[in-house]
């Protein structure tokens, strides 16, 4: 994020909601620390844009102050919108594709921070029966996470003998995906957060979670995990136990997808059997 | 939406907190949903949300959620409605089954309250995701008050600095709770944080102040 120093009154609204905690006020203006920015703009976006002009505001600060009283614009304006988000280059483009959750990924096309996941297994057929997806969210919440511990836990999955999500802008960046080698020009690159999505299987679960674990006492950050599966026929869940052996826990709350999207998965293979079969 | 799947904080708080979103799958059934996705959302608004969101716009940055529902196309993000009462999610819930748009739809909640509605409305859950909870560095994170507050945005937009001053304008008698927790919500641009829920904190931050 760019301050526009002829702008920037100092009102210090910026500083709270910078989402990496990386604004500071230094001699009466807001400055970005641009090496921990990861370009998530919610400054530009959270704080209205006000348009005053940046000398009036300054003579309305001094002269409350010789009274002893302090301009307080409301929490959630810039009064004379001096934030601009920069025109960003290649590798420092990522912190914003992968930070800002309204800007698309230019690997993968797609917004957000990894992909659908179990969002339409129920047409997609993407994780079947016995199929475990396992995502590890480096960064969240609110630390953010450089490639460089994105790469550390990616070899440790890899070795495990995880499948990497092929449309994950994380794999796309991945030269080796056998081993989970990133790109090298990538690794200092500092990201809001970034999503590793793999699968795996019931049977090699325990191995995975436990590689999970030893690679998070080896990173700088923090990983939100989580794991996905389709149900049972009656709509139990397969992994429960296998996890609680493993030592980790569910959580209370879950993501669920109703089975409403049609055609279903299976149906779309037996239309694709039947013309098969008359061709 | 995995940004709604880490919402941290006690069960008691947390069964009164759920997303539903439809999602659709390139290539499957993509083509068509804009119109199916606005009549989601008019049917989520009349069962009274305390969240919407998509497009970059939520229900507290919108001019009005008419221009949010006009910008929606086939090509448009998630649009996620947010409740704190588990009834409104059943009616929706039985309304979209009988709307049968044939778009996913997915619901993040408590895992145990959200199958009891599904069977009550005949429904067998297809997949699931849970939280495995956070593994690293977390000595680095803020205090669970706070943490609470934020991981209403799972993209990360509201801050901890953001919940600690907004937690301090309530102590401090500048805002109210629910002044505070709209000063929250504006950042998350998938209208995935819960006002409500956010207001309940507040006070509760205050109280134990």
């Amino acid at each position: 994020m760019k301050i526009d120093q002829n702008k920037c009154v100092g009102c210090g609204n910026c500083v709270p909601v910078c989402s990496m905690g990386v604004i500071s006020v230094v001699g009466g203006k807001s400055r970005v620390n641009e090496e921990e920015c990861v370009e998530c703009n919610t400054c530009y976006r959270t704080l209205r844009n006000e348009g005053y002009n940046p000398t009036l505001v300054r003579l309305l600060r001094w002269t409350l102050k010789q009274f002893h009283l302090a301009y307080d614009p409301p929490p959630d304006v810039c009064p004379t919108g001096a934030l601009t988000p920069p025109r960003l280059e290649w590798p420092r483009s990522l912190r914003a594709e992968f930070s800002d959750p309204t800007i698309k990924h230019s690997t993968t096309g797609t917004g957000g921070r990894g992909t659908s996941e179990i969002k339409s297994n129920d047409v997609t057929g993407r994780l079947q029966a016995g199929d475990i997806g396992l995502v590890a969210e480096l960064g969240r919440p609110g630390l953010g996470a450089r490639f460089r511990d994105l790469e550390k836990v990616a070899k440790a999955l890899a070795a495990a003998g995880v499948r990497f999500e092929a449309n994950n802008p994380v794999t796309y960046l991945m030269t080796d995906k056998s081993t989970g080698t990133l790109r090298q020009d990538v690794l200092n690159e500092k990201v809001m957060s970034a999503i590793i999505e793999c699968r795996t299987d019931l049977a090699h679960l325990p191995e995975v979670l436990a590689a999970l674990r030893r690679a998070a006492g080896e990173i700088e950050t923090v990983i939100s995990a989580g794991i996905a599966a389709r149900c049972n026929a009656d709509g139990s869940v397969p992994f429960a136990d296998l996890v609680r052996e493993s030592g980790f826990t569910l959580s209370p709350n879950a993501k669920t997808n109703l089975g409403l999207g049609r055609p279903l998965y299976e149906e779309r293979q037996a239309l694709a059997s039947a013309v098969a079969g008359r061709d | 939406m995995t940004n709604t799947l880490h919402r941290q904080g006690t069960p008691e708080s947390l069964a009164r907190d759920f997303i539903i979103f439809l999602h659709p799958a390139r290539g499957i059934n993509r083509d068509g949903v804009a119109e199916k996705t606005k009549r989601f959302l008019r049917m989520a608004l009349e069962e009274g949300p305390v969240n919407v969101g998509g497009q970059g716009l939520n229900l507290y940055t919108a001019d009005n959620v008419e221009l949010l529902i006009g910008n929606i196309n086939d090509e448009s993000s998630t649009i996620a409605a947010t409740f704190s009462d588990p009834e409104a999610i059943r009616r929706l819930v039985a309304r979209l089954k009988k709307a049968d748009f044939g778009i996913s739809v997915n619901i993040s909640g408590p895992a145990d309250i959200v199958d009891d509605i599904l069977r009550s409305q005949g429904i067998v859950r297809h997949s699931i995701e849970f939280s495995l909870g956070v593994l690293g560095r977390t000595e680095r994170l803020p205090t669970r008050q706070v943490l609470e507050l934020t991981t209403m945005c799972g993209h990360g937009m509201v801050s901890h600095n953001h919940a600690r001053k907004m937690i301090d304008q309530v102590k401090l008698g500048k805002l109210t709770a629910r002044q505070a927790a709209r000063y929250l919500a504006r950042p998350c641009v998938c209208g995935a944080f819960n006002l409500d829920r956010a207001e309940e904190l507040l006070a509760k931050a205050v109280e134990m102040a």
